[in-house]
C-alpha cells in the first residue's frame, strides 16, 4: 500500500489539519474527513497536483442528525479518495463543484432532488431525477420520508 | 440563418427509452443542445433500503435488462467488503465469466442498434442472429437470457461443469470467426466509413474534463480500464488488452467495442483453462456489520460504482448506485454540437445509453412560431433520407 | 360478412407499437429479438410500427414511472378501435420488482385496459409469440 500512504503522507503534509482524517481503508482506499471551509481548496490540490482527474460520482447520505456528502474521486493508478462533508440539517448549502468537475452537474442535482441540499452555483435547468411535477418539498432518500407520500403510490 | 429549436426525446428502438434533448439548429447544423432526464426513475436507491440485502441482489439485476450482472456483481462486491469476507476463486472467476459473456451480448446488442439507426438493418439482422449464441449459453448455464441470479453473498450460486465449459468454448470460436467478419467491414466498407468517421467528436482532453468512462473513453486515447486499474474479480489473474483508439469518433467507438470482444474471447478461455476447483461460496452473516464501501466495475458501457453503508442490520443504510451512461452523458452536448441533426441518433446510439422512456421532439420555427410534433423514428427517418441525398444508402449493401 | 373480412385482416396481419413505461429495457430487448431470423415475428404478419395511429396492438413494458403515464393514456386514445394492449413482463403485469416503488403505478392495468399478460422477467421471445398468437386467436371470435 505504499502509494496510498505516499499520497496521505503528501496530503497530510500541506494540510495539517487533516491529521486524524485521512485513512487507508485497504488497498486503492483512502477515506478523508473534512469541513465546508477547506474543501473546495481541498478539491483543486486533488485534481491539479495529485492527477485525481477523475470523479465517480457524489453519494448523498441521511444520517438523521446531519446529511453527508462523500465526493468519490480517482486517479489513474484506480486509487479512489472517499471525500466526507458534514452538512447541517439547519443549514444544508454546499457550494457546487461544476467549475472544477464540469461532469458534476448530475451528480449535484440529484442531491438537491433526492435530499434536499442546496447546491449553490449550479446552473439553471430541468431537475434531475425527479419528475417536473414531483412536488418540491418531497425528498424521497430522507429517512423520514416514506412512499406513501408519493403522488404514485396515492392514486394507484 | 433561422434557428430552430428541437427538443428530441430519444426513442432509442431497441431500448425505447427517454430522455429529453433540446436542440438549437443553425440550417442543418447543431448550434446548441441540452439534455434532460429522470424519466426511468423508479426509486430503486430508496426500495433497497427497505429490502435485505439478499432482496437488493434481485432488484438491482433489473435496474438494467442488458448489464443486470454488472450491477449485482458491483453490489455485492461491496457488501462483501464491508463484511469483510473472501470470496473462494473459483466464485471469482465464474463471475468473472458470467460479466465476460455479459460484455459479448452487449456489444453485439450495439453493433445491431447502431446498424439499425444508420439504417443499416441487415447489420442489425445479422449481429442480433450472432448474439443468439451467446444468450443461449447464457441460457444454458444460468437459465434465463438475462437476470441470471448467478450472485450471493459471499460467492455464486451455481457451479459448471466441464461439458458445459466445452460447450461455451464452441460457442466462443464460432463468435470470434464472426466478429473478424464484423471488424473487417467496420474497417472496410466505405457507407459504414462514411456515417461514422469524424461523427460526434470528443477529444481526450474533454473525455477526461467531461468525466467519460468506457469504451466511449477509450476511443478518445484515454487509457482507462477499471478491469485493469482497479482489478476485481479473478481479472488480476487474467491476461487482456485494454483497447484503445486515437479516433475519438464514432467511428472509434465503433471500432473498440468490436475489438473489445476479441479480448473478451480471450479471457474466456483462460478462465475455461485455468479455473482453479473448490467451493463456490463462503458462509455469509444475514446482518451485515456497520461499515461502508465503494465499489468499481467495467460495464460493458464503462464503469460502474456502487456504494454501500451498512448498519449492523440485514438492510442496508444506504445503496448509492452511478450507471456508466451518466457520466458519458455530461459530454453529449458537446459531441452533438457543431455537427449535422442528421448525426445525432448515431451520436446518441454511439455512447451505448442505458436509460429509457421514450419522449417525442417539438420542432419549433423561430420565425415562424409554427410548431411540429417529431418522434426518434422520424428524427431517425430524416437522417437515413438526408444520408441517402448525399449518395450514402445502406439499402444496398448485402452482408 | 365485411366484419368478418376485417375481422381477418386483422388477425392475418397485426401492426404493433410498442411502448417502454420504464422498463429496465429486457423485455424490449426480448421484443426485438423476437423479429429477428431466430424468432421471426413477422412470418405472422406481424409488423413493428413506428405510430400508434396505424396500429392495432399495443405491446407494453415496464412498470409505468409517474412521467410516462399520460403519455401512456394518451397512446392509447391515439389508438383506433378496435385496439388491443398486451402487457409483456411481470412489471407490466403488476409492477414486479419495482411494485410499491415511489415513482411507479404499478401494472399497465393501472392506467389502460389489457387484453393480455405475458408473464417473464424477461419475457423469452417464444413466450411473446405465443402470448400474441393466443391473443390473436382469441380475436377470431
Amino acid at each position: 500500500m505504499e502509494k496510498e500512504e505516499a499520497l496521505v503522507k503528501k496530503i497530510k503534509g500541506k494540510f495539517n489539519f487533516l491529521e486524524g482524517e485521512c485513512k487507508v481503508a485497504r488497498i486503492r482506499r483512502i477515506w478523508i474527513e473534512i469541513t465546508k471551509d477547506k474543501i473546495m481548496e481541498f478539491i483543486k490540490y486533488m485534481k491539479n497536483d495529485l492527477g485525481f482527474n477523475f470523479l465517480c460520482t457524489i453519494t448523498g447520505l441521511d444520517c438523521i442528525e446531519y446529511y453527508q456528502v462523500i465526493y468519490h474521486f480517482a486517479n489513474d493508478d484506480g486509487i479512489i479518495i472517499n471525500l466526507k462533508l458534514n452538512v447541517p440539517k439547519d443549514n444544508p448549502k454546499i457550494e457546487s463543484i461544476i467549475g472544477i468537475f464540469e461532469g458534476s452537474i448530475f451528480y449535484e442535482r440529484e442531491l438537491k432532488d433526492m435530499l434536499g441540499i442546496e447546491v449553490i452555483g449550479l446552473p439553471q435547468g430541468r431537475r434531475y431525477p425527479l419528475p417536473d411535477d414531483w412536488p418540491i418539498d418531497q425528498h424521497p432518500l430522507r429517512k423520514e420520508w416514506k412512499p406513501s407520500g408519493s403522488p404514485a403510490v396515492k392514486e394507484a | 440563418m433561422a434557428k430552430i429549436v428541437i427538443p428530441v426525446g430519444p426513442q432509442h428502438p431497441a431500448l425505447k427509452e427517454p430522455a429529453n434533448f433540446t436542440l438549437l439548429l443553425e440550417g442543418e447544423r447543431v448550434a446548441a443542445s441540452n439534455v434532460a432526464l429522470g424519466y426511468n426513475h423508479r426509486g430503486v436507491e430508496k426500495a433497497c433500503e427497505e429490502r435485505t440485502y439478499i432482496q437488493d441482489m434481485y432488484l438491482l439485476e433489473r435496474i438494467c435488462g442488458i448489464c443486470s450482472h454488472s450491477h449485482v456483481t458491483c453490489f455485492i462486491q461491496a457488501v462483501e467488503e464491508i463484511a469483510g469476507l473472501e470470496v473462494p476463486k473459483r466464485a471469482q472467476y465464474i463471475r468473472t465469466l458470467i460479466a465476460e459473456l455479459e460484455r459479448i451480448h452487449s456489444h453485439f446488442l450495439w453493433l445491431g442498434v447502431a446498424g439499425h439507426e444508420l439504417g443499416f438493418d441487415t447489420l442489425f439482422m445479422y449481429s442480433w442472429r450472432d448474439r443468439e449464441v451467446v444468450m443461449d449459453i447464457l441460457a444454458m448455464l444460468t437459465g434465463n437470457r438475462v437476470n441470471y441470479g448467478m450472485n450471493t453473498i459471499g460467492g455464486v450460486r451455481r457451479d459448471f461443469t466441464k461439458e458445459q465449459f466445452e460447450q461455451i468454448s464452441r460457442a466462443v470460436d464460432i463468435l470470434e470467426e464472426r466478429t473478424k467478419y464484423y471488424i473487417q467491414i467496420a474497417l472496410t466498407e466505405t457507407t459504414l466509413l462514411a456515417r461514422l468517421k469524424d461523427v460526434g467528436k470528443l477529444s481526450k482532453e474533454d473525455a477526461i474534463r467531461f468525466g467519460a468512462t468506457g469504451p466511449t473513453a477509450r476511443a478518445a486515447g484515454v487509457n482507462k480500464d477499471v478491469r485493469r486499474d482497479d482489478p476485481y474479480a479473478a481479472y488480476s489473474e487474467l491476461e487482456f488488452n485494454v483497447i484503445t483508439d486515437d479516433n475519438a469518433d464514432v467511428f472509434g467507438r465503433t471500432i473498440v467495442r468490436v475489438k473489445e470482444l476479441m479480448e473478451s474471447y480471450k479471457i474466456i478461455r483462460q478462465i475455461i483453462k485455468q479455473i482453479p476447483d473448490g467451493p463456490i461460496t463462503v458462509k455469509a452473516p444475514r446482518k451485515i456489520p456497520a461499515g461502508e464501501a465503494i465499489s468499481r466495475y467495467e460495464a460493458p458501457r464503462g464503469e460502474d460504482v456502487h456504494f454501500v453503508k451498512a448498519n449492523g442490520t440485514d438492510k442496508p443504510d444506504r445503496v448509492k448506485v452511478r450507471a456508466p451512461t451518466l457520466a458519458n452523458l455530461a459530454a453529449i452536448t458537446h459531441m452533438i454540437n457543431g455537427g449535422y441533426l442528421a448525426d445525432v441518433p448515431i451520436v446518441i446510439a454511439a455512447i451505448d445509453p442505458c436509460f429509457s422512456c421514450t419522449d417525442r421532439m417539438l420542432v419549433t420555427d423561430v420565425k415562424t412560431g409554427d410548431e411540429k410534433l417529431f418522434d426518434w423514428q422520424g428524427l431517425r427517418n430524416y437522417s437515413i433520407n438526408w444520408y441517402k441525398e448525399r449518395n450514402i444508402d445502406f439499402s444496398k449493401i448485402k452482408l | 360478412m365485411f366484419k368478418k373480412l376485417i375481422n381477418w385482416a386483422r388477425i392475418k396481419s397485426p401492426w404493433i407499437i410498442h411502448f417502454n413505461t420504464g422498463a429496465c429495457n429486457a423485455c424490449d430487448i426480448e421484443i426485438l429479438a423476437a423479429l429477428t431470423p431466430k424468432f421471426d415475428l413477422e412470418r405472422f404478419g406481424i409488423l413493428l410500427k413506428g405510430t400508434q395511429r396505424h396500429a392495432d396492438v399495443l405491446v407494453c413494458s415496464g412498470p409505468v414511472t409517474l412521467q410516462t403515464r399520460d403519455r401512456l393514456k394518451r397512446i392509447y386514445d391515439q389508438m383506433a378501435e378496435p385496439k388491443f394492449v398486451v402487457a409483456v413482463g411481470s412489471c407490466a403485469s403488476s409492477g414486479g420488482v419495482f411494485k410499491g416503488c415511489y415513482n411507479v403505478s404499478g401494472g399497465i392495468d393501472s392506467v389502460i385496459p389489457v387484453n393480455a399478460y405475458i408473464p417473464g422477467c424477461p419475457v423469452r421471445p417464444e413466450a411473446i409469440i405465443d402470448g400474441v398468437v393466443k391473443l390473436l386467436n382469441s380475436l377470431k371470435n
